[in-house]
């Protein structure tokens, strides 16, 4: 058969938001989503999807959604056009699965599609397993080590007073949400380790925004937030379209509808974003200090932007002599600011540096991000939007890099520093091998001014291709590479580092350094950006100290351990030969005859 | 008139606390030299050298009734874990301990605010404005129906999880669970029942004459947020829901989903690697759950201080540092009451030995503790049975080994589970 022609992506309904939001005639509101197009098996399982809806609660395993021959959405409009009731949104398990799939699937396009690249799990395996009814609990977690999303059911009261279910995996927001925990987690691993306020804060508001920008490009939704009780679906008054009025209209509307059902699942950060005036100081009010409210600054900052360019692109709309604009046009405007920031906001990551982010670096990164592949921002002015939105939250760019493009990264090597040094590395392997790699920042590392002696470690190379809006690709590879020392408390200041003092450092505690970097080369293979925080920065090094001081980090850390004593498989094959065989035990699959072994004793000296 | 002694007993009963504390008048006080008070009589896991099958505290109850002579003063109830209480339960035959502990009539039955029936618990959803108690009896009563749907659950969880972890899960869930024979008894047992928080007077004035009775905690929600905010921005409203979720769909599980839908027979093998994760994930969720409703009523502990002669003992429940942050640290008179602590003469452990309730600032601060060459004064009792509570791998097992080692080496240490079988208890004389 000729597959040449086969569909690229397939439409599958979903819930719109959540069924809390109702349609005029207050059924629930669905939404039919692209998805990549696959041969979708059982479950539903794809290429990167596993959904397996078994309940810890009541130990049931419930039978799983099966794709239908002809490969259309077993739940979309049927010929007849009778589309999928609320009994079966809520009745039936396999609408469920459905959704979780088709959610899962769209945010992991997204991704691909803004990074220009495929993207890989956190955890190194092809398939995320998905759980839409793992437990009765209102809670909802990606876990990394168990490769999977979990999601839970619980009851709350209804209007009556009576129990009401509440499906967290028909929360499209929720499931977006956790889906960009476990792809994030796969960009930068060491974002979820402790280092600033603003670290601890990022996954939760990168999560959110990536969340309530996917709502956001509906169609369905938009249109509902739009002309909201109005009578003229066509037509929608135009003079309350302001920045302010957008703000506190359909996006505090939206906000509070992604918070009704799910705020015992995850608060209501959308709504506080919505809701948060920008002042300069904020980020140092003590409130702001506790990651998830310091997260809603990062949404609110993204937010601001939003409404600020939407609104700007509506005044230029034509108003008709009553003062109405064309619906249509206003909701096509407000999906096209949305996924515009979106791919901005997710390219960003390829810019930032892998350990210790701050939103400064953040704001550094998404400045470069766009102008990098737009550098013509006439159409929506996103980067001057960004800048100022960022800026009234009191978040000012990482890089000083000045001229019309302020706050974008600046040349990845200071003159004075040294030539980077080409000749040793190969073009070809330099866009895919880590060793290849590790050899050009040896090569460089006076250049880099990287920490010699530094356990180093290149992470990742991955090759992008992305598309500009003028049509034009722009291709760029991007390796990640960290550092790490270990320290006795005393070490520090002899290696410049301010120690934050034996109270909040117990002198048995061991102390791990963090530094790390991106390099970005062109399509020449020339290095374009070095975004970092080297180990040798001790200003930014002593603040991270000092955090994890005042947070009680290393009072809870366990004294450093002595080493178990170990031996590698080799190692006792090694031994074993030369006792021909007699100390060989029941073994490894690898090597049979063989296991792994370990001498760890307890601290009363029993193994 | 003062005591001029003190005698206190302290009992076997496996995990739990049972503590018979009397004092001794040199003259007849109406009719007797006597007073006696029975500090919580409960337990969860008997002691290590019982052999038989069911373990009854009706033997303990009757000790206490032969060495009271039939009559108890007053009766404290901490709080409602099982192990503090469950020997107030009565039996259907009339020969349970709290049967017996009935036929004592005390004066006076104490409890913490927390366990006053006036507070509302019949209300389906927190009213706007009802602040504070009701909210909380709303929040205890979710907390049993989680605890009742926890143990349900388990069953299905068995043939996964380890033996370690069920074994956790059940003990802290039937720790947890609801006792409504022993509440109901302590509720009708004495003539009056007082229900305390902290700075008020215990109501034991008359009873007890020439000891004062200080009452340290627990505070009420209005003295102090902190008590709530251990878990979320609400924790009544938090427990609330789980009750509710509970109630909906358990215990023992039942599906959100019409029986058609379920798959029938054994797992087929593209779930076999992902669904022993959910239930692993589900066990270990549970057990989070559960710890922190476990301390969350801990910390609803009852702490009394008896003084008289010069002498201070201190009965602290299972409270745990969010209660106590009150009486050290945010109250008032915090300054007073560390110089009142610090005399110490007697510290009853708290929480049967776990690290969480003995706050390092209360034990720093007890002066009577071994120094130098100076003798250990102080006298500390510990009711506990190992093996029953936490893990040593997380450090977290009850007892606690850094602070067994601390209590035997400072202070003078009276351990139940160091008593032999056929010993009913340890005798203290102060």
């Amino acid at each position: 058969m000729d597959n040449r022609h086969s569909p690229r992506t397939r439409k599958l309904t979903v819930v719109a938001q959540d069924p809390s939001v109702r349609k005029a005639d207050g059924s629930i509101l669905t939404a039919c989503v692209s998805v990549p197009y696959e041969d979708m098996g059982e479950g539903p399982t794809g290429y990167r999807v596993q959904v397996v809806d078994f309940d810890a609660s009541s130990n049931s395993l419930m039978k799983p959604w099966t794709p239908r021959d002809d490969g259309a959405d077993p739940f979309g409009p049927t010929a007849a056009g009778k589309t999928v009731t609320d009994a079966e949104i809520l009745g039936d398990p396999k609408f469920h699965q459905q959704n979780v799939y088709a959610i899962v699937m769209r945010t992991l396009a997204r991704f691909e599609l803004a990074l220009g690249r495929r993207v890989s799990w956190s955890f190194g395996g092809h398939q995320l397993k998905v759980a839409p009814h793992a437990f009765t609990d209102a809670n909802a977690f990606y876990s990394k080590e168990d490769e999977g999303l979990f999601f839970g059911y619980f009851a709350t009261p209804d209007a009556k007073g009576k129990a009401k279910t509440i499906f967290s995996c028909l929360s499209h927001d929720v499931v977006a949400h956790e889906t960009s925990h476990a792809l994030l987690d796969g960009l930068r691993e060491r974002y979820t380790d402790p280092s600033s306020p603003d670290q601890a804060a990022f996954h939760e508001g990168f999560s959110d925004i990536v969340a309530l920008l996917s709502v956001f490009s509906i169609k369905e939704v938009i249109e509902q937030l739009v002309h909201r009780d109005q009578g003229n679906k066509k037509r929608v008054a135009g003079d309350w379209l302001t920045a302010k009025g957008i703000a506190e209209g359909p996006l505090f509307a939206l906000a509070k509808e992604m918070g009704q059902e799910m705020a015992q699942v995850r608060g209501e950060a959308l709504r506080h974003s919505t809701e948060l005036q920008p002042r300069k100081g904020i980020l140092r009010e003590a409130e702001f200090m506790e990651p998830h409210r310091r997260g809603e600054v990062l949404v609110a900052a993204v937010l601001g932007a939003l409404t600020t360019i939407w609104a700007d692109r509506i005044s230029g709309l034509a108003k008709d002599a009553d003062g109405t604009l064309d619906v249509a046009r206003v909701v096509d405007e407000g999906r096209v600011i949305a996924d515009r920031l979106l791919t901005m906001c997710i390219r960003a990551l390829d810019y930032c540096p892998p350990v210790h982010l701050t939103f400064a670096d953040y704001l550094s990164a998404l400045l470069t991000a766009d102008r990098e592949v737009n550098p013509d921002d006439e159409r929506f002015h996103l980067r001057d939007h960004i800048r100022s939105s960022f800026g009234s939250f009191g978040i000012a760019p990482a890089s000083k890099y000045g001229g019309a493009e302020a706050g974008v990264w600046g040349e990845p090597v200071k003159e004075d520093h040294g030539d980077i040094i080409y000749d040793r590395t190969h073009f070809e392997p330099m866009q895919r091998d880590r060793d290849e790699v590790f050899r050009f920042i040896w090569e460089n590392r006076k250049a880099l001014r990287l920490r010699v002696g530094a356990f180093t470690r290149v992470q990742s190379v991955r090759p992008c291709v992305r598309i500009g809006e003028d049509g034009f690709t722009l291709r760029e590879t991007v390796a990640e590479y960290v550092q790490i020392l270990r320290l006795d408390p005393d070490e520090l200041a002899e290696l410049g580092y301010t120690d934050p003092g034996e109270k909040v450092l117990p002198r048995d505690r061991e102390v791990f350094m963090y530094g790390g970097g991106v390099l970005i080369f062109d399509e020449y293979g020339r290095l374009k950006f070095h975004v970092h925080n080297r180990l040798n920065n001790t200003t930014r090094q002593s603040e991270r100290l000092k955090y994890l001081g005042s947070i009680g980090y290393y009072e809870n850390l366990r004294p450093k351990r002595k080493s178990p004593a170990k031996l590698s498989p080799f190692g006792l094959l090694h031994l074993t030969r030369a006792l021909n065989g007699t100390r060989a035990r029941a073994g490894c699959e690898c090597h049979p005859g063989l296991e792994h072994h370990t001498h760890d004793l307890d601290d009363d000296g029993t193994e | 008139m003062e005591p001029n002694k003190a005698t206190i007993r302290s009992y076997q009963v496996g995990f739990g606390d049972c503590f018979l504390l009397t004092f001794h008048y040199p003259k007849a006080v109406n009719g007797s030299t006597e007073r006696h008070v029975l500090i919580d009589c409960g337990s969860t896991a008997p002691p290590r050298t019982f052999k038989g099958k069911s373990f009854s505290l009706a033997p303990v109850a009757e000790h206490i009734k032969q060495t009271t002579g039939g009559k108890l003063h007053a009766v404290v109830a901490t709080h409602r874990h099982k192990d503090h209480i469950s020997g107030f339960a009565t039996a259907a035959n009339g020969k349970g301990a709290g049967d017996i502990l009935r036929t004592l009539k005390p004066d006076l039955v104490l409890q913490p605010w927390t366990e006053d029936p006036k507070l509302p618990t019949d209300a389906t959803k927190p009213k706007a404005g009802n602040r504070g108690s009701a909210r909380f009896a709303l929040g205890l009563q979710g907390m049993h129906q989680f605890s009742a749907s926890l143990l349900g659950e388990l069953k299905a969880l068995e043939k996964t999880l380890s033996p370690a972890v069920i074994g956790q899960l059940s003990f802290l869930g039937e720790d947890n669970i609801a006792n409504p024979s022993a509440v109901k008894n302590l509720m009708t047992m004495g003539k009056k029942n007082e229900y305390l928080h902290y700075g008020m007077k215990s109501g034991l004035e008359k009873l007890l004459p020439g000891v004062k009775v200080h009452v340290l905690g627990p505070p009420t929600i209005e003295q102090n947020d902190e008590i709530k905010t251990q878990t979320s921005k609400d924790p009544d409203e938090f427990w609330h829901m789980r009750g509710l979720t509970a109630s909906a769909f358990g215990p023992g599980g039942t599906s959100p989903f019409a029986a058609k839908h379920k798959a029938s027979g054994t797992l087929p093998p593209e779930v076999r690697w992902f669904v022993p994760r959910i239930q692993a994930s589900r066990g270990a969720q549970l057990l989070e759950l559960v710890r922190i409703l476990d301390n969350q009523m801990n910390n609803t502990s009852l702490i009394l201080l008896f003084e008289y002669g010069g002498k201070r003992l201190l009965f602290p429940g299972d409270a745990q540092l969010e209660n106590w942050n009150h009486a050290l640290k945010d109250a008032k008179e915090a300054k007073a009451n560390m110089k009142l602590l610090a005399g110490t003469d007697l510290y009853k452990v708290g929480h049967h030995g776990s690290l969480n309730a003995t706050p390092r600032t209360l034990w720093a601060l007890f002066n009577k503790k071994k120094k130098g060459n100076r003798k250990a004064q102080l006298q500390t009792l510990l009711s506990t049975r190992p093996g029953k509570h936490g893990s040593t791998a997380s450090r977290t097992e009850v007892p606690r080994k850094t602070l067994l080692n601390e209590l035997e080496t400072k202070s003078q240490l009276l351990n139940t589970d160091a008593l032999k079988n056929g010993t009913e208890c340890h005798v203290v004389e102060l």
